[in-house]
């Protein structure tokens, strides 16, 4: 990536659309001051020293055992968690939409799955700890077992895994929902077995969203330090940690910001994977053609109550974690002294009031900017040709599939000084989130796109419409499910996220998350379980307004893209 | 996105409150996009290694005593200092407040400090303040065992008294203390070690890594072990005194013990960053916290720090369970120069080592 180079490229080769070609200039300016400065940035810290451009640093880490040992398992990681990832969202999908349930049994279950995605950071590590750790409340008080040992792989894979599935999820859904059932129809009437159409007609065709869903699974896993800081031990390191250790510890900008940069050849590779696998293949569901919605009966009995019982399952698991959450926040000392209490939420509303104030003007202004922004590159992306789509594409994944660490030190770097002085203002934190999480709503863009057919603007434009209004009367309101997901996971992460923007919060600016991560560390697990249960309703509540006014702004056959609750 | 209901009818305000109205909405959107100015010419701004529930009462009495308002925000020491040294150019804060000494002569070396030598520091001793008047100590720290009393039962076994009970298989797995790379405390620690092992060198990694062995997690911060040991989840660990003293008064059943060949101590200090915007209030600040003023309300807060300054009375409480410690000292200067060194020496023998 250090090769992307940004020549100012806006003119599009269809001179009749200015709208498009300002837009795209717009586009690249920010992509420029935003994900391009900043890591040039930090690779003039990495690789210039003592006046001089200098690989020796990066050769040093190349050479060292643990440093290769951590890139392994962090790839490793990354691999199990993107496929059992998506496997368990694909269930959850499958179950809600094809499994017959009841309306109000699949809003429930719907909503329970957001919770790992509306969390903030460490929740579910900490829970684990607590459940199965050698005193946990499953392993030790429930299964009598003495001296389980928690800390490693298996327990980092499964706290991620149930993290980040409802991503999976998310990407899923929405495709699943737009195949039209005439095409497991028409497997049937021809002969074939259930189990025959989902994988000849059902899977082919929502390959692209399991790639998606992979590559986003792969990159949070990649990135992700909060967990593996909790819960990997001491000898199971990966990347993200040992960077944001080297940075924050032993103040090595330069080692730190060199471990980070192996994560870049792995993000790149799964991107490159992914746009082969999904390259040349036709997905289009949505064709504008009259399409009966039937019922749909694809799935057999047996496989309706397996898919079941494993949601069930799952949802009753995230659910003890929540309710062991709120029960910290509750308790005087979680573990010690269980006399109930309101203290700690006087606490969060007297002392933690700035930080809530803050992280809500941060979180609610930065939320439509990464949802307008989520759908105006992804249709640049998904559906215009022009000089430069291919590095707009990159440029933009960029502070997505990066480590955080290395986005918030990056930030740090760049906008402390002169010509973009950011640092201690909350601007700095909204690009961050912008720029960091609008990739969902870009990729979710793509991916709708794909499954709509060109004779939809072909339409439009023979009838004499411009590309602006195309885009606005025709493309906007099938894509609107794309701009609401941009919207909430914005939103949502504008509220849980921390790895980049610990590096970023000042003085005047402080986030909810932050609080939280300090008051764990500080034997003050009653306000941090405290904070948690309150994002987690800000969260739930905002989400829930959105789904409402997605409902209420898209045709009925497009109700399908849900965001949270 | 579509309004639902009737429309809210709203008479026109006159034109000039229109325009003020105008000019306080632009502004407060835009407030989020520049850089806030401090509220009031009496005000400093610092960042806190200390945790909020120590720092907060101090500063809110500074406050109340000088009518000097300290806005603040907490960091671990290696996440301040990287921030600090990051921020050189353009420095956000006034202060660094609290945390181990060790930070703070790392500090010095970036020069990230502004000299300031308060009244106070000519009644200390010389580890308590810096030779060029960086830094100057507010408190002092010792280290201590601390283990989970249900955990010994079960075992058999007495609280540690020597730094060889902690290689006790029954440990094994069991044992939470802090990260090096991050952390003050388990910088403290390895020094404690070098030293009571003479500064042999290779004595004092020989221990650690047999040590290794019990070792559960290293954890990021100082205090991270400590509600897991409380818990039970682990078996005991290293930390400094001030966080085995506020888990058990969380009402945490746990044990307090010092290793009968001796345990160091961290100073706990403050220093002017250089940079500085509001001096003369930091320099305040300064003054006061190295004072009798601020660490004779460390008591009554009930935060176990030991008073730096000779003429305050350390708690009673605090001063009986040290009477039995072998509180030994660490050289500054020789921790300083060795630091980078030895922990880059402790990561790859004793973290990696498996």
């Amino acid at each position: 990536m250090t090769g992307v180079n940004v020549s100012a490229q806006p003119m599009a080769p269809h001179p009749r659309s200015f709208a498009r070609a300002a837009g795209l200039f717009a586009i690249w300016l920010l992509l420029v001051a935003f994900i391009v400065y900043p890591l040039v940035m930090l690779l003039l810290r990495a690789f210039l020293a003592d006046g001089g451009f200098t690989l020796d640093a990066l050769f040093a880490a190349l050479k060292s055992t643990s440093n290769l040992r951590a890139l392994r398992n962090s790839l490793l990681l990354a691999f199990l968690v993107g496929a059992a990832g998506t496997l368990v969202g694909l269930a959850f999908a499958l179950a809600l939409d094809r499994a017959n349930l009841g309306p109000r049994t699949a809003r429930l279950i719907d909503g329970l799955t957001f919770l790992p995605l509306i969390s903030p950071p460490f929740t579910t590590s900490i829970a684990f700890v607590f459940s199965f750790g050698p005193r946990g409340l499953i392993t030790y008080d429930l299964l009598g077992i003495k001296n389980s040992q928690m800390y490693g792989l298996t327990s980092t894979f499964a706290a991620e895994t149930l993290t980040y599935f409802p991503i999976a999820y998310l990407a899923l859904r929405p495709m699943l929902a737009s195949i039209s059932s005439n095409f497991e129809e028409a497997s049937f009437s021809l002969g074939g077995s259930r189990w025959h159409a989902f994988r000849t007609v059902t899977i082919p065709l929502i390959i692209p969203a399991l790639a998606n869903a992979f590559l986003l699974l792969f990159g949070c896993s990649l990135a992700d330090f909060a967990t593996p800081l909790i819960l990997a031990g001491s000898d199971f390191s990966v990347l993200p940690t040992e960077a944001y250790l080297q940075i924050t510890g032993m103040f090595d900008l330069r080692s730190g910001a060199i471990l980070s940069l192996l994560l870049l050849v792995p993000a790149g590779l799964v991107f490159y994977a992914q746009e082969r696998v999904v390259a040349g293949r036709s997905y289009v569901t949505v064709t504008g053609k009259a399409s009966a919605s039937a019922r749909r009966d694809s799935l057999s009995t047996g496989a309706k109550v397996a898919l079941l019982t494993f949601c069930v399952l799952t949802v009753a698991l995230i659910l003890y974690f929540y309710a062991l959450l709120f029960w910290a926040s509750i308790v005087q000392a979680f573990g010690a002294n269980q006399t109930l209490t309101l203290d700690h939420y006087r606490v969060i509303f007297t002392e933690g009031l700035p930080a809530i104030k803050d992280t809500l003007i941060v979180a609610i202004i930065g939320m439509p900017l990464g949802g307008l922004y989520g759908i105006i590159v992804g249709y640049l992306i998904g559906r215009t040709k022009f000089v430069g789509r291919r590095a707009m594409e990159v440029v933009s994944m960029l502070n997505y599939a990066l480590p955080g660490t290395i986005v918030g030190i990056a930030y740090l770097l760049a906008f402390n000084d002169k010509p973009l002085a950011l640092t201690g203002t909350a601007t700095i934190l909204i690009a961050c989130y912008v720029f960091r999480y609008s990739p969902t709503g870009i990729r979710t863009t793509i991916a709708l796109l794909q499954q709509i057919d060109k004779s939809m603007e072909e339409a439009s434009a023979s009838l004499g419409a411009s590309n602006l209004v195309t885009f606005r009367r025709v493309m906007l309101p099938l894509i609107l499910p794309a701009f609401f997901a941009g919207l909430g996971v914005v939103f949502i992460r504008s509220m849980t996220a921390i790895s980049a923007t610990i590096f970023l919060v000042s003085i005047d600016w402080t986030l909810i998350t932050v609080k939280i991560l300090e008051n764990m560390t500080e034997v003050a697990l009653g306000p941090a379980a405290a904070f948690s249960v309150f994002v987690i309703a800000v969260v739930v509540a905002v989400t829930g307004l959105l789904n409402v006014a997605l409902r209420r702004m898209t045709a009925p056959s497009l109700r399908i893209s849900r965001i949270g609750t | 996105m579509k309004t639902e209901g009737k429309p809210i009818r709203v008479d026109k305000p006159p034109f000039a409150s229109r325009i003020t109205r105008r000019t306080i909405l632009l502004s407060a959107l835009a407030s989020p996009f520049v850089q806030r100015n401090a509220l009031a010419a009496d005000s400093l701004k610092a960042y806190s290694i200390w945790p909020e529930n120590y720092a907060r009462p101090m500063l809110e009495a500074f406050e109340k005593a000088s009518g000097i308002h300290v806005n603040f925000i907490r960091f671990s020491s290696g996440e301040a200092l990287a921030r600090l040294i990051a921020e050189k150019g353009n420095p956000q804060v006034d202060v660094l407040f609290g945390g181990p000494v060790e930070t703070f002569t790392a500090g010095e070396e970036q020069g990230i400090f502004e000299a300031y030598t308060p009244p106070s520091a000519a009644d200390l001793p010389p580890r308590f303040k810096s030779q060029k008047g960086m830094w100057t100590a507010i408190a002092d720290d010792p280290l201590v065992f601390m283990t989970n009393t249900k955990f010994l039962q079960e075992h058999n076994l007495k609280a540690p008294a020597s730094w060889d009970d902690l290689l006790n298989p029954a440990y094994k797995g069991m044992l939470q203390m802090a990260d090096a790379r991050t952390s003050g405390t388990a910088v403290t620690r390895i020094f404690s070690i070098l030293q009571v092992n003479n500064r042999n060198e290779d004595a004092g990694f020989a221990y650690m890594k047999k040590l290794r062995q019990n070792i559960q997690a290293y954890t990021k911060s100082g205090g991270g072990g400590t509600v897991p040991v409380g818990l039970g989840q682990a078996a005991g660990g290293i930390f400094f005194i001030v966080d085995a003293l506020f888990t058990r008064q969380k009402g945490y059943d746990v044990q307090i013990s010092f290793p009968k060949e001796g345990i160091g101590s961290a100073a706990e200090c403050l220093g002017l960053v250089n940079g500085n915007k509001n001096g003369a209030a930091a320099k305040k600040l300064i003054d006061w916290a190295t004072s009798p003023d601020m660490q004779s309300l460390l008591a009554p807060s009930k935060i176990n720090f030991l008073p730096a300054h000779p003429k305050v009375a350390p708690d009673p409480d605090l001063a009986a369970i040290l009477k039995s410690a072998n509180i030994i000292e660490i050289d500054d200067r020789w921790a300083g120069d060795n630091r980078k060194r030895i922990v880059d020496r402790w990561v790859a023998e004793v973290l990696n080592a498996s």
